[in-house]
């Protein structure tokens, strides 16, 4: 049965995440909207397993492509030899979600393939929640990586702080993210939990601008401070 | 004004236009099979056949302060903006906002150190003082030439910087030799699934004709296995030379032989033997030719853009010999201009020679055109 439930924050509204920063919030969130189930017919061909974000980062690019429509900005007239133009923009949708990522900064329609694939990995570990049971919660490998090492519950075995400028921070940062909407946007309790102090859990979450942004539309949401 | 700068800059060592593209005379030479032609086969030998080196490989042996490099940037994006929609009016060629972007790429390789490239537009910063000297690849007078070339002759972006960025590559190429297109790019992709799933087409021997820069065979270069090689061929000696300086320069001398000839000529002793046969041949109709964008139609090789009467001309010599060419169970993909182009290629590889061809199948580029057609010799 290759179908699952999939909490997903502000399904359809991705485009919006491209213009600015400033456009990044919705105005007038209702919990409804927050909370839509989006009904998913997960990828029937690869296996039986439901699929969750987790199971979308953890694809292959070849994969996590399969799953996409692949659009180049609209280019007009006959193309190939006729025509001298860097139009190179790359626009993946991705199919299970609706997620919209895109490039046009490179020279090459090659690279901003790639740069767009990366970009859909961030936007999924930031927008589709998977639900967490919290008695008895162990954090995954992929959440104490990015933990700095001072965390109590990080064994010495995990091997260095992955920071956010490597490809596996996504998978990090999605696991972090489902456990504080799980704690409702509380910092002191997601600390708790993952046995460090509120402070470096702050700081850790304020090292991200796209994780920070969206740890802090949740508290707003909560009616909580944005974390600084 | 226009005119006299124009000589100026003929005169700098970064244009060497060896081809007059006035004259388009210079047409592949059909040797493999009969086809009926009105071409004249004459071999203009130009001169040296070194290529010159693209702006980002060149050493930073110039240099200019800050507040001139800001200067020349605030008038490089003058000229783009008073563009406007002009060209892209006139013959769909660059808008204001295409340029500017080419600026960008353009300083990201006239400059040494790219960091400062950001702080250019904003007036002040803290760490940058107007006269502070940044090192160039390119004199400043030479920086300002080369835009002007651009906007006034429209001349294309990727002979200004001696290169392009296709695939993962950045490939030099110069006057003479066709700018790799993005839609080109699918040929290697195709190749590279059926190299995927059908065993032993990656250990075998491929022909890419008429390469021009060298992309598809180097692409392709790229991703066969153990023992694969590919022969890229093109009729021109300047293709012909910079396809060499790319092979090397990716360290893929042993893997992608490039050999001049037209056509199917200088592969005469592997005929039959070829596990894939791919090509990008000239196929934009005679008639269109005088109403092609500038940067096109008026600075690359007509040699590689002409495709004859109906542009069929080279797509129908290909059609003809690869049956020849390609081994039993071999690949071929052949780029075309389109929709009925490349309905009649896939007709004649359906229909020919008593179903020499099987799987032939038309693929559409990124744009949604029916742009190749592929199959596999029976």
């Amino acid at each position: 049965m290759a179908q699952s439930l999939l909490k997903s924050v502000f399904a359809g509204g991705y485009s919006k995440l491209f213009t600015s920063p400033a456009n990044r919030r919705i105005t007038s969130p209702t919990p409804h909207q927050f909370q839509l189930q989006l009904r998913i017919n997960a990828f029937s061909t690869s296996s039986n397993r439901s699929s969750s974000s987790r199971d979308f980062l953890s694809l292959s690019d070849e994969l996590l492509m399969d799953q996409c429509e692949m659009n180049t900005f609209k280019a007009s007239g006959p193309g190939g030899q006729h025509r001298n133009k860097r139009e190179t923009a790359v626009r993946l949708k991705h199919s299970p979600t609706g997620i919209i990522a895109q490039a046009v900064e490179d020279r090459s329609q090659h690279k901003n393939r790639a740069s767009a694939l990366a970009r859909l990995r961030t936007l999924l570990a930031l927008k589709v929640r998977d639900a967490i049971d919290l008695d008895g919660y162990t954090p995954p490998l992929e959440l104490l990586q990015i933990l700095p090492a001072k965390s109590t519950i990080r064994g010495s075995d995990v091997g260095s702080q992955i920071g956010p400028n490597n490809p596996k921070f996504a998978l990090g940062m999605k696991a972090l993210l489902d456990l504080i909407y799980a704690v409702n946007g509380s910092v002191s309790e997601a600390a708790k939990l993952l046995g460090l102090s509120t402070g470096a859990l702050s700081r850790l979450i304020l090292s991200d601008d796209s994780l920070r942004m969206e740890v802090n539309e949740l508290r707003a949401l909560k009616g909580m401070k944005p974390l600084k | 004004m226009t005119l006299c700068f124009t000589r100026t800059i003929h005169s700098l060592p970064f244009k060497h236009p060896r081809f007059s593209l006035s004259n388009p005379s210079k047409r592949p030479i059909s040797n493999f099979l009969p086809h009926s032609s009105s071409k004249s086969p004459p071999l203009l030998r130009p001169i040296s056949p070194k290529p010159h080196l693209p702006l980002f490989l060149r050493p930073p042996a110039s240099s200019a302060t800050f507040s001139d490099l800001q200067k020349f940037h605030s008038w490089a994006k003058g000229l783009a903006f008073s563009v406007g929609s002009k060209f892209l009016d006139s013959d769909n060629g660059p808008d204001t906002d295409l340029l500017c972007r080419e600026i960008k790429w353009l300083l990201e390789d006239a400059v040494d150190d790219t960091s400062m490239l950001p702080h250019l537009g904003s007036s002040q910063n803290p760490n940058l003082t107007g006269s502070k000297l940044i090192r160039l690849k390119v004199d400043l007078d030479d920086l300002y030439s080369l835009w002007n070339q651009r906007i006034e002759e429209r001349r294309p972006f990727q002979y200004i910087v001696g290169c392009e960025h296709w695939r993962d590559f950045v490939l030099c190429v110069e006057e003479g030799v066709l700018i790799p297109r993005p839609e080109t790019e699918m040929i290697v992709d195709m190749v590279e699934e059926v190299v995927s799933k059908e065993k032993g087409l990656g250990k075998g021997l491929w022909a890419d004709l008429g390469t021009g820069s060298g992309a598809i065979g180097i692409g392709i270069g790229r991703i066969l296995e153990e023992g694969g090689r590919v022969i890229a061929t093109d009729v021109s000696e300047v293709a012909v030379s910079v396809a060499t300086f790319n092979v090397q320069r990716y360290g893929l001398q042993d893997k992608v032989e490039i050999r001049q000839g037209s056509w199917f000529e200088p592969i005469e002793d592997v005929m039959g033997k070829l596990a894939g046969l791919v090509s990008n041949p000239p196929y934009i109709p005679r008639d269109q030719i005088p109403r092609l964008q500038a940067e096109v139609g008026k600075h690359e090789p007509r040699l590689a853009l002409d495709g004859g009467e109906n542009g069929m001309d080279e797509l129908l010599h290909l059609c003809e010999g690869s049956s020849f060419a390609l081994g039993s169970g071999g690949f071929f993909a052949f780029e075309t201009n389109g929709d009925e182009q490349s309905e009649l290629v896939a007709d004649i590889m359906t229909s020919k020679s008593e179903n020499s061809f099987r799987d032939v199948k038309i693929k559409t580029d990124m744009a949604g055109i029916h742009r190749f057609v592929t199959g596999f010799r029976r």
